[in-house]
């Protein structure tokens, strides 16, 4: 009897798991699907290196494309300190009734709506980038990262607290009576030991920064160049669809966002791939 | 001639209201084993991390009375202000009950204690990491893989490089918490003679389960009952 229970309950988890993943599959096929005119005869290259100029029948999104990796690299570079330094913070240095509130307000935080974070970018953020360097409109790729960075810290901070609380309590014990500080027990025992729970909360966060619309579509300033400066304003994959979506459905240039989205799934799983490739580097460097 | 290195006078520890020792007053003796006996669950480890401080990690743990350590040959309290938590766990040493060597390599273990103190120069690294192996008897089996991982050697191995690991920072002090009882007969035959032979360069407290092993290597064993130490006879 308890052995086909078992059974029932564990076919019922692949099935979960197996959805899961043909969902995900599915998700990439109907986007090759709806974007086959486009793929037709290799135009699919040329998209990611021509200029954006429907009029002239020109498709391309080299402009998206670098948009995209520059602010979510850039809010990357700004949510990871900040989300170490809280996680570090909450797991050994907080007090008890201190980091639970902490903990709370951060969990809060996940759940804030996008477009919240938007009206405070376009409210004040943009205005204080804006008065601040004096060039343009403050609608720009700094401002975007600024903000998203914002987004994207709650996710890991809740990421890297349970990986830290993940780390066997006896060598923090064996660190601690052989004399480590708190801070020398973090650098050397925890942070080596919570390499994974730090590289998914990267992941986690960089898809989500990656995947955003709302926040570069309100203050990223929509421009469709590829951006040379952190003050130039800037388009992403996703707030381009978002934009170019309003289209006539038959027209190439709905259809060219199809292959947006092709491309934004792509360097999604380049960008997984690199951070879990540099995850395992990191910690055999680490363990050695 | 007064020949202590530890002195505690009239000890109180609770642990969220819940009283574990009620006024303990005793003094160890330099170079001497002495073990901690008693039943389960009644602070026999609570009291050996009274003398390091680490119980100050443990939420809701209060402390009150005065523990001394006698360093270059005067008395200092453990519990003042002036004194240098991380320079105390390196007087005093700490070996725990489940082998805790970290998931690193044997070297790195040993050097482990040595980086937290400062010391950077390699050929003194390499020198204190092989007299402490030598000093756990345990050189011989990890000479030629010193890379490897610290979690590859058995449980009697990985409590020897746990006590070298201690006494690579030359302690005053060593507390073992109940340092055989995960370990089968053999190995714990060896923990045994290394205890013995770590008499000769420091203190040594033990908390133990097994009077047989108490009587074989023991100088002096203390029964903690009800919150208080009482002297106890060891039977040889």
């Amino acid at each position: 009897m308890m052995i086909n229970r078992d059974k029932t309950f564990k076919t019922a988890l692949f099935i979960c798991a197996a959805a899961s993943a043909l969902a995900t599959l599915l998700i990439f096929g109907f986007l090759l699907v709806f974007g086959l005119p486009l793929f037709k005869g290799g135009q699919f290259f040329l998209l990611l290196g021509r200029p954006w100029a429907p009029g002239q029948g020109m498709y391309g999104f080299l402009p998206m494309i670098a948009g995209t990796a520059a602010i979510s690299l850039l809010s990357l570079v700004v949510a990871f300190p900040i989300s170490l330094g809280v996680s570090f913070f909450l797991h050994s240095l907080a007090p008890a009734a201190l980091g639970k509130i902490l903990k709370r307000l951060v969990q809060f935080m996940t759940g804030v709506p996008t477009v919240i974070y938007g009206f405070i970018g376009v409210f004040l953020l943009v205005p204080l980038i804006r008065e601040m360097f004096e060039n343009g409109s403050g609608m720009c790729v700094l401002s975007a990262s600024l903000m998203l960075g914002l987004l994207i810290s709650p996710t890991m901070i809740l990421f890297f607290s349970d990986g830290f609380a993940a780390v066997d309590k006896k060598y923090i014990q064996a660190a601690r009576a052989l004399g480590a500080t708190r801070v020398q027990t973090l650098l050397f025992v925890v942070l080596p030991n919570a390499w994974r729970g730090l590289m998914t909360g990267l992941i986690m966060a960089l898809g989500r920064a990656m995947g955003d619309t709302l926040i570069a579509l309100m203050i990223a300033g929509n421009a469709v160049n590829v951006p040379s400066s952190l003050l130039d304003p800037a388009r992403t994959l996703t707030s381009h669809i978002a934009l170019v979506s309003a289209a006539d459905y038959h027209s190439m240039e709905f259809k060219s966002i199809f292959a947006c989205g092709v491309t934004l799934y792509l360097l999604n799983a380049a960008a997984v791939i690199a951070i879990r490739r540099f995850g395992a580097v990191g910690k055999d460097k680490a363990h050695v | 001639m007064d020949n202590s290195i530890i002195k505690i006078t009239d000890l109180h520890f609770s642990y969220n209201g819940l009283k574990v020792l009620k006024g303990v007053t005793h003094s160890f003796e330099k170079n001497t084993l002495t073990a901690i006996t008693g039943p389960s669950g009644k602070g026999k480890s609570t009291f050996l991390t009274t003398l390091n401080r680490l119980w100050e990690d443990v939420p809701g743990a209060a402390l009150q009375g005065c523990v001394e350590l006698k360093i270059a040959e005067k008395w200092r309290d453990v519990y003042a202000s002036s004194m240098d938590i991380a320079a105390l766990r390196r007087m005093v040493g700490m070996v725990f009950q489940i082998p805790n060597p970290l998931p690193m390599s044997i070297f790195r273990n040993m050097a482990f204690p040595l980086k937290l103190a400062g010391v950077k120069e390699k050929d003194q690294v390499q020198a204190k990491v092989q007299e402490a192996l030598e000093r756990a008897f345990l050189w011989d089996e990890v000479k030629d893989r010193l890379h490897s991982s610290a979690l590859e050697l058995s449980g009697g191995q990985q409590q020897r490089l746990c006590i070298a690991r201690a006494l690579i920072l030359e302690p005053m002090v060593l507390l073992f918490d109940e340092p055989t009882s995960s370990l089968d007969y053999q190995a714990a035959g060896m923990i045994e003679d290394l205890l013995v032979s770590l008499k000769e360069s420091c203190t040594v407290l033990m908390v133990s389960h097994y009077l047989d092993q108490v009587s074989r290597i023991a100088d002096s064993r203390l029964e903690l009952a009800d919150g208080k130490l009482l002297l106890s006879n060891i039977s040889r």
